[in-house]
């Protein structure tokens, strides 16, 4: 065994985000590893208990034994939470098509949408913090508030207030855009015109000012990459 | 069997409300049942007036709930139209001194004794609305064919439905010449805002007018198309649901048309 590297720590610890990162020297015995770790979470006495460990051998491969007897040890007499080896390190390609599957991962997303049946009558409200979906009409009198898109595939002829409080980015579509008043973030429209033919109609924020579009002319998504999660 | 107690409103008031609770009333009394019309609009009463009973009232309805008469007592015949009963609405007190829980309690004694209750419910929805739907089995709402009325009538169809009642429509006054040119909504209009099941379509008549005036239910006067119309309702309303529903059309003016044609008349 080398004595200069007895001399030397074979352990560096670094909290990193929400978790001691240990690097270690795998080379070193197993007992000699535990001595240094005792000394090091000795010192920080409360601080390792239930703390996330993670157990980074370094460049060194194939040094999953010293890992799991290290893991047990430090569970055992220092009470730690979880110890786990660092995350894998992807090729640049790799991950970049991990990161375009993120971005397609839609089907794993839960829900930001609030899709409602029926018809929403004078009086009533609609309020929610998601995007709202309504397969039915909103009648003059109906209001919805919502935290992000309103969508009404029927009549729309009441009150809407999409991206409350402040998101300019949202829109208001509907299949017979007919609406009282209409509000996007902070912005007021009021007294929107009807047009003569039976489009597929959407409000939006430009320039500072709600604008009323053909959907399909304007087709304001069609030029994303890829489905996004709105 | 039990009666069924049928609520009639509208939410705004003027619409003819009152009007359709004395003609349907007198029109299912005419076909054989057991009927009782209610007053529910307390303080502002009109139904007496309309049936033509106003000199009959003794007791009316906050006296039958406090206890200080009986349903006999309080219920006044109709002496044109056989098993008619009406109970009037107190003209002093406000919309308040009944709770729905008296309602209720009133409510399965009326069952008992009718076979028709007819609830006149007063425009708004604050306690004279609630007390007179508390108790319905069923409700009518009626719509004249103006957006005002059918805002009002949208927000009571909504609040029924939140109290398990699924309202009929009856569209009210409807002046087919207008329809024609475009300057009344058509009852498709309004039953495409409302969305419930259709029981009939009144044309608007001056007959209505002379009827309320004079106290004699719309139904008993001869060729009234408004009276033709809830006789209909009543029908439907009396399990006669297959009726078919009459549309009011514009009269054929052939001979006015022709008359203008070769110069006589304006």
């Amino acid at each position: 065994m080398n004595m200069t590297d007895r001399n030397k720590s074979p352990i560096k610890l670094k909290g990193v985000g929400n978790s001691l990162w240990v690097t270690f020297d795998p080379t070193q015995p197993v007992d000699f590893l535990q001595e240094e770790l005792t000394k090091l979470f000795k010192r920080m006495k409360h601080l390792v208990v239930n703390a996330r460990i993670v157990l980074d051998p370094g460049e060194q491969e194939g040094c999953d034994d010293v890992v799991k007897k290290l893991r047990v040890f430090l569970k055992d007499t220092f009470d730690v939470g979880a110890v786990s080896k660092p995350p894998v390190k992807r090729a640049v390609k790799e991950e970049r098509i991990r990161q375009r599957d993120i971005g397609s991962s839609w089907h794993n997303s839960a829900s930001e949408v609030l899709m409602l049946t029926g018809r929403v009558r004078s009086g009533q409200k609609i309020t929610t913090k998601k995007h709202v979906l309504i397969l039915g009409d909103v009648n003059p009198g109906g209001e919805i508030v919502a935290g992000g898109d309103i969508v009404v595939m029927g009549s729309l002829c009441g009150t809407v207030s999409a991206g409350q409080p402040d998101n300019e980015d949202s829109i208001v579509l509907s299949l017979d855009f007919r609406p009282t008043q209409v509000q996007i973030g902070g912005f007021l429209a009021a007294g929107i015109p009807s047009s003569r033919g039976k489009t597929v109609e959407f409000a939006s924020v430009e320039d500072n000012a709600i604008v009323v579009k053909d959907y399909l002319k304007a087709n304001p998504f069609g030029r994303l990459p890829q489905p996004l999660v709105r | 069997m039990k009666g069924k107690i049928i609520v009639i409103t509208s939410g705004k008031g003027g619409v003819g409300k009152t009007t359709a609770t004395a003609s349907i009333g007198s029109a299912l009394a005419l076909e054989g049942n057991r009927v009782l019309l209610v007053d529910m609009d307390i303080g502002l009463r009109n139904l007496d007036v309309v049936m033509g009973l106003e000199n009959r009232i003794v007791f009316n309805i906050v006296d039958i709930v406090k206890g200080k008469c009986k349903i006999g007592q309080a219920a006044i015949k109709d002496r044109r139209i056989d098993n008619l009963f009406l109970v009037p609405a107190s003209q002093s007190d406000n919309k308040d001194a009944i709770t729905p829980e008296e309602m209720i309690r009133l409510c399965e004694e009326l069952r008992e004794e009718f076979d028709f209750i007819l609830m006149d419910c007063p425009a708004g929805i604050e306690q004279g609305f609630e007390n007179a739907v508390v108790a319905a089995d069923e409700a009518v709402v009626i719509c004249a064919p103006e957006v005002s009325s059918i805002r009002d009538a949208d927000r009571i169809i909504g609040i029924l439905f939140s109290k398990s009642i699924t309202p009929k429509l009856v569209v009210n006054r409807i002046v087919p010449e207008m329809v024609e040119r475009g300057d009344m909504l058509s009852h498709e209009d309004v039953v495409d805002v409302l969305s419930i099941d259709l029981i009939g379509l009144v044309e608007m008549d001056d007959q209505v007018v002379v009827s309320t005036n004079m106290g004699t239910p719309t139904v008993l006067q001869k060729n009234s198309k408004a009276g033709d119309a809830f006789r209909r309702i009543a029908m439907r309303l009396n399990g006669n649901e297959d009726l078919p529903i009459v549309v009011p059309q514009v009269p054929n003016r052939f001979w006015k048309k022709l008359g203008l044609k070769i110069g006589l008349g304006k």
